[in-house]
Order: C-alpha cells, then sequence, then structure tokens
C-alpha cells in the first residue's frame, strides 16, 4: 500500500474530525496509507508567519516538511491554505541564499530541510493515485441522480507555477466535479464556480464584505444549479458555507433553506457505506436529510458475488 | 501630491526587503485588480492601486489601511499578471511593513498566541468531539507534542516576530 503522510493542518483536526475520520477511513480502502507527522504544527497559516516575515514562515513550514522527509513519505494536506502555505515556502526555498539562512534556523532544533517530499492535496491523490475507476469500485451506494455544486477554493488552484498538481485550466477547474463524477452524482457548471467564497483573511478583517461576495456565489450555485447540496476540497471553504448560509438565511439575505455542504471525501466516506456519526458528524446546518437520501437502501449496488 | 524620489526610493526599498521582489515590473494595467476577490469585495488598497501608492512613494501615509489584511492569498493576480509582479507578494510585503511596525488589528494578536503556544493558529480544545467520531482524543499534531512546541517557539523567539514584543 502506498503510504502518504498525512498533513492535518488546524481546522480539521481540532474542529472538524469528522473530515479528518472520513480521511482515515477512505484512503486504507481505496489503497493508501496515510502516515501520521507526529508534531507537525500550523502551515503557518497566512494571518501568522507569512504575515511578518518570509523567513519565519519558511522555517515553520519547512519544519513541518522535515518530518514527512525524516519518513521517507510525501505530504498530503486536507485544508486548500495548508496547501498553498507549504507549498509556496517550498518554492521560495529554492532560492539558494534562502535555503540557507532558513536552514541556519532549523539546526537550532536539529533539523535540516532537504527538499526530497512532494506536497499533494487529498484531491490530488485521489484524482491521480486512486482515480475514478477505483472509486467508482469501492462505492456502496450510487449517487445517481444527485445534483452536486462543486466549490475548488483558492489555493489548489493559483500560481499554478508552484504546485506540483495542476488543473489543465485554473480558471475553469475540472479535478473535483470529476471526482464528484465518479460517485455518480450530476455536477453542473455555475458561473461562478472558481470565485473566492470569502473565508479567510476577508472575513477576519471585514465580515460584512465577506458575507457580500459569499451571497453572491451561493445564489449563483442556487439559481444556476439548484443543487441538493455542495461538495468542497477546502476545509475552509467548508466552514463559510456551513456557518454562512445561516447568517444569510436568518437576515433574510437569502429566501431559500440553507445547502448542505460536505467536504468531498466525508460524500465519499457516506457513498462508502462508513458511519455518518464518524465521518459527516459536525455541522451548524442539518445534514441528517441529505445523509439518510446518499445511504438510502434504493441507492444500494449490488455487490459483485 | 509632490512626487519625491526619495520617497519612492524608501517605499520601493521596504516592499522589495519585505519580499515585493516584482513591483517595479508593474505597468498599472489592472489586471490584478480586475481578478481580484478583495477588490470585489470593496477593499480600496489592493493590487494596482497599492502598487499604485507605494510607487508614489506613500508608505506612512497609507499604513492605516486594513486592506492588506483582506487580502485572501489566493493568487489569482500572480496567475493573471503579464508582467511577473507577483503582486500578492506586494501585497504581503506590505502587509509585513505594516505588521512590523504593530499597525495591524489587535485581533490578529490571538492567532500569533495560539501559533506560538500551541503551533496552531487556530486552536480550540478538540478531544471532546474528537472522541464522539472516534478518533484518539489528542492530535498527533503540536498541540499535544511538548517537543514541537518547544522547536516552534525557539524559532519565533530567534526570529524578528520574536523581536516584537508579543509573546
Amino acid at each position: 500500500m502506498e503510504k502518504i503522510g498525512l498533513y492535518l493542518g488546524c481546522n480539521i483536526p481540532l474542529k472538524a474530525p469528522d473530515i479528518e475520520q472520513s480521511f482515515r477511513k477512505i484512503l486504507p480502502a481505496l489503497g493508501i496509507e496515510p502516515v501520521d507527522l507526529q508534531g507537525a504544527s500550523c502551515c503557518p497559516a497566512w494571518g501568522t508567519a507569512p504575515s511578518f516575515d518570509l523567513n519565519t514562515w519558511c522555517a515553520l513550514s519547512s519544519r513541518n516538511l522535515t518530518i514527512a522527509e525524516a519518513l521517507g513519505v510525501d505530504v498530503m494536506t486536507g485544508c486548500n491554505s495548508c496547501f498553498g502555505v507549504l507549498s509556496e515556502a517550498k518554492h521560495f526555498l529554492e532560492d539558494a541564499d534562502r535555503r540557507k539562512a532558513v536552514n541556519a534556523s532549523l539546526a537550532t532544533i536539529n533539523r535540516e530541510f532537504k527538499g526530497t517530499s512532494d506536497i499533494y492535496h487529498v484531491a490530488h491523490v485521489l484524482h491521480r493515485k486512486v482515480g475514478a475507476e477505483k472509486i467508482r469500485e469501492n462505492l456502496k451506494y450510487s449517487l445517481d441522480g444527485l445534483k452536486i455544486a462543486v466549490q475548488p477554493g483558492c489555493h489548489t488552484l493559483w500560481p499554478s507555477d508552484v504546485y506540483k498538481v495542476k488543473e489543465q485550466n485554473p480558471y475553469y477547474p475540472t479535478i473535483l466535479r470529476e471526482l464528484c463524477e465518479a460517485t455518480g452524482a450530476t455536477v453542473p457548471h455555475y458561473s461562478r464556480l472558481e470565485s473566492c467564497c470569502g473565508m479567510g483573511g476577508m472575513r477576519s478583517t471585514d465580515v460584512e464584505k465577506s458575507l457580500r461576495l459569499f451571497k453572491d456565489k451561493l445564489q449563483s450555485i442556487k439559481d444556476e444549479t439548484d443543487a441538493d447540496l455542495i461538495v468542497t476540497t477546502c476545509s475552509s471553504c467548508f466552514l463559510q458555507f456551513d456557518m454562512s448560509q445561516p447568517i444569510l438565511k436568518e437576515r433574510g439575505l437569502i429566501d431559500f433553506e440553507p445547502i448542505p455542504t460536505l467536504y468531498y471525501t466525508q460524500l465519499l466516506a457516506l457513498a462508502m457505506g462508513f458511519d455518518p456519526s464518524q465521518v459527516a458528524a459536525v455541522s451548524q446546518i442539518d445534514r441528517s436529510a441529505i445523509i439518510a437520501e446518499i445511504q438510502s437502501e434504493k441507492r444500494l449496488i449490488k455487490e459483485v458475488a | 501630491m509632490i512626487i519625491d524620489q526619495q520617497k519612492i526610493d524608501e517605499a520601493v526599498n521596504t516592499i522589495i526587503g519585505y519580499g515585493g521582489h516584482g513591483i517595479l515590473n508593474c505597468v498599472q494595467c489592472g489586471a490584478c485588480s480586475a481578478i481580484c476577490p478583495g477588490v470585489r469585495a470593496g477593499f480600496p488598497l489592493l493590487c494596482r492601486n497599492l502598487i499604485r501608492h507605494l510607487l508614489n512613494g506613500e508608505l506612512e501615509e497609507i499604513i492605516e489601511d486594513s486592506s492588506s489584511w483582506g487580502c485572501q492569498a489566493c493568487n489569482r493576480c500572480t496567475e493573471v499578471c503579464p508582467r511577473d509582479v507577483r503582486p500578492q507578494e506586494v501585497v504581503f510585503a506590505f502587509r509585513r511593513y505594516q505588521a512590523n511596525e504593530l499597525a495591524f488589528s489587535t485581533s490578529s494578536i490571538t492567532s500569533q498566541m495560539n501559533l506560538y503556544e500551541t503551533g496552531h493558529a487556530v486552536y480550540t480544545d478538540p478531544r471532546a468531539a474528537r472522541k464522539r467520531v472516534g478518533l484518539p482524543e489528542e492530535t498527533p499534531t503540536s498541540a499535544f507534542d511538548e517537543q514541537a512546541k518547544q522547536e516552534i517557539q525557539t524559532l519565533i523567539n530567534n526570529s524578528p516576530m520574536g523581536e516584537l514584543g508579543l509573546f
């Protein structure tokens, strides 16, 4: 079984452990063994070291990467921001002078960055290493007839020159759509597919601006797709969709019920038959109806004898 | 306003010093601003307009503006820029200038303290929620790893962040 370093970040292990559990359930079943990166920290988030000092950012990021290097594994993130921060830090460390300076810092904690581990997002691992066919073979329930609006998020798309895996066209991303289609679901296009959900620094700096941007995107999803659910591969987007739809509803800014939102590996874990109380348990929006629909008897795929 | 070459040099050198190496490539075409979610949301000083102010020699004059902290770090601007300015790095360089002058919102201090104390910018005690979903209560991350926390504190203490007196 291929091993990969499971880089957890902050939001997933601390606020959305059901997403972490969904990784741990689906990956071994699909032939990937997640290996813990013991002692890994925050990537560090954009609003921390990257906002103060480039080399401190690179030192904290590369400390995380050295944990994977010591185990001889690549790194897999579940959070788009972590993917962006770690990938950019690795890109900055291609500069020989910077690498020397950062390695001098790392020497004070007996570490050295070598650059031997590549950085992937879980969507990349599922799309490139596992593949749609193997996903289909492992489904217990078919999501045929369900309509999904996908939210790929920002930090796996741009800047494409620092990423190990790129979309063919980052302004028209297809990886998440194809992953969702592998479950049998329909994934209609909408015009604001690649636009920003407003989470992140924007939300902590000015929540009203963030909500306005979010509402534009959400309205586009509703009007153009009328989706049964929203699926994302970004844990920050997940939080925005899950916590801000009820706010818009309460303020009367949307005239429809909040659309249940799942992280992609949660959707897949449900379709593979895992227990919702472990893999899709933490949300503001009530997801019980869509979960029951996904795991309903009529969707059971007959076991191959 | 009077254009003062000395002030322009100071602003440009400050931005380059904080990592905005491509600022002088900018021809003010505005492709970055056209695609920037922060500009769309209404932050006045991002991408093209921030660069314009900096290239006019304004630095202290705009230090209190919070736009740079509204940057999503999404790098759409970097992708679209025809001149390899990497505008996000200019925005972040300006943010670093602000941060090192302690010109940032006090609300952001919490994440610096969280990072320093637990290794996580966002920290809430996860044990009950983790137990509920069938995971070990303690994460395999720095939050429950004393050596990891010491390493992170050592890196921060010996950095320019450590000299700001936040910790």
